[in-house]
């Protein structure tokens, strides 16, 4: 089986991306992969899970089968997708055939949406990984975000489409485990930083999301600089105007400025989906809770 | 004389649900580097079950876990019986030779500030072979020190954008970029090494711990 896809809108920071490019970080890279994990995977299920996907945002996509049959899966945030204009159930599947258009546009919630194919998406693996890296600049379509006019080839066929367990999506505060430097901020910055509500700004990409601090919770630390660490995805850090970025999954390999907690694994897709404007609170849980919530996923 | 007689003591401590930091420092020193390099190459060749990757930097080092197959008590374990060990570990050492063109726009501005000539800072820059003391802040970028008497703070301003192979020079150290990038630091020169190729297995020649001798190219 082959195909070949066409793009024929692409908003600026839709990219070709599969799990991740691990192991890395010694060379100065970081991993990349789906801002939303368990939403990327379950499309993959939904398709039948060919290597890589397509990662698109707020912005939309619209792409035409230019030749050959394929079966697409869909999943993210809450997205409106129409084949041919023809309005279809979201998450879902679909079959293409050529000429068919598959068009998207952002429906309630959410900031990234996944589609995957039967087939594998055939562009060079860098470094073990097709993941784009908008930080690094490669892997994917030469490194960079997708645009109109691009083509990608499927190859190979995948395994038989299934139906995922899409978890139902959780609610309220997102939760931290505290950070290395969190030593570093007095408890009552700390126990600020539990009790207000931030909010998510509208600078934030694949490296970060940074957050608008209304409470002034960090307005006045000192601006320390400190010999820099490796960075996690999840990190939230405090710049040296005290504006919190929580780092995401392109996220500088290192950093010297405060982390004062992490994003514990199991809320990163969720905190990733947060649009700007939406409130964020956050909530402190030990490592053996993060932990307990891992078990049992995919 | 073992040079765990100078090793500080480590801190272990959780950097989110899927890594532990070791951390011998919280500011930049010999011995903290040191023992940080000695760690890796001592994990390099002794894994521990269950972690997936290690990073050293420049006074810690990371310790990337699979949490469904390990613990981080299980991990503090065993990074304590290596710990032990870490009076006989060798330092990775490779030895290279990297030519530079001691020409860039902050060099007579830093042999200025130091007070000596711009030919007596190319001199004294390329006197002792330096460390790689952390690489992995970008690709292919290296630290390399600790420089003895050559010390500089950063530039007041950041410089939007340097070219791959720039040599930088601050704070006792000497780094080499292999991608553009911004940068604060000064810019004394420029190299042909290139250290990133994204096509090559591994992509980056230079590891920490690798002595580097500076020579003026041709």
């Amino acid at each position: 089986m082959s195909a070949v896809l066409k793009i024929t809108r692409a908003g600026p920071l839709t990219s070709i991306q599969d799990l991740g490019r691990f192991g890395m970080l010694r060379h100065g890279i970081s991993a990349s992969g789906p801002m939303d994990r368990m939403a990327y995977l379950a499309a993959g299920q939904l398709a039948g899970g060919g290597q890589g996907g397509l990662e698109f945002t707020m912005a939309g996509l619209e792409l035409t089968l230019a030749s050959g049959r394929c079966r697409v899966g869909f999943s993210g945030g809450n997205f409106v997708i129409r084949r041919n204009g023809q309005a279809l159930a979201w998450d879902g599947t679909a079959e293409l055939n050529p000429g068919d258009t598959l068009a998207i546009t952002p429906g309630a919630w959410g900031n990234y949406g996944y589609l995957r194919f039967d087939g594998d998406i055939a562009v060079p693996p860098m470094m073990g990984s097709i993941a784009t890296s908008s930080r690094a600049g490669l892997g994917g379509l030469d490194g960079r975000a997708l645009r109109v006019g691009d083509v990608i080839e499927l190859s190979g066929s995948g395994g038989a489409p299934s139906l995922p367990l899409i978890a139902e999506r959780q609610t309220g505060p997102i939760r931290v485990i505290w950070g290395i430097h969190a030593d570093l901020f007095a408890p009552n910055i700390r126990q600020r930083f539990l009790d207000v509500s931030f909010s998510i700004s509208s600078r934030l990409d694949r490296m970060g999301v940074r957050l608008e601090d209304r409470a002034e919770v960090f307005a006045h630390s000192s601006n320390l600089s400190l010999v820099s660490n490796a960075i996690v995805p999840g990190d939230i850090q405090i710049l040296g105007d005290g504006t919190p970025i929580v780092l995401m999954r392109d996220h500088q390999p290192t950093g010297g400025y405060p982390r004062i907690a992490t994003v514990i694994t199991a809320d990163l897709d969720r905190f990733a989906q947060l649009r700007p404007g939406s409130a964020v609170a956050f909530q402190p849980v030990t490592l053996e809770h993060a932990q307990a919530l891992l078990r049992g996923r995919p | 004389m073992p040079v765990s007689a100078t090793f500080p003591k480590p801190t272990i401590m959780p950097l989110g649900d899927s890594a532990v930091l070791v951390r011998f420092g919280t500011s930049l020193s010999d011995a903290a580097n040191r023992a940080t390099i000695a760690l890796a190459a001592l994990l390099d060749a002794a894994p521990i079950a269950g972690v997936v990757e290690i990073m050293p930097n420049l006074v810690s080092l990371l310790l990337r876990y699979d949490p469904l197959l390990t613990a981080p008590a299980s991990i503090e374990g065993e990074l304590r019986l290596r710990l032990f060990g870490l009076d006989e570990a060798a330092e990775a050492s490779q030895r290279w030779s990297i030519p530079v063109s001691f020409d860039g726009p902050d060099l007579d501005e830093v042999a200025a500030a130091l007070g000596i000539s711009t030919a007596a800072f190319v001199t004294a820059h390329n006197a002792n072979p330096l460390r790689v003391l952390a690489t992995g802040f970008a690709p292919g970028f290296v630290y390399c020190g600790l420089h003895d008497g050559l010390v500089l703070p950063r530039r007041q301003e950041l410089r939007a954008s340097v070219p791959a192979g720039s040599v930088l020079f601050a704070a006792g150290q000497t780094a080499i970029t292999a991608t553009a990038m911004p940068t604060g630091w000064h810019v004394i020169g420029r190299t042909s090494f290139n250290n990133f190729d994204p096509t090559a297995h591994p992509p980056t020649q230079l590891s920490a711990g690798d002595r580097i001798t500076f020579t003026v190219a041709p």
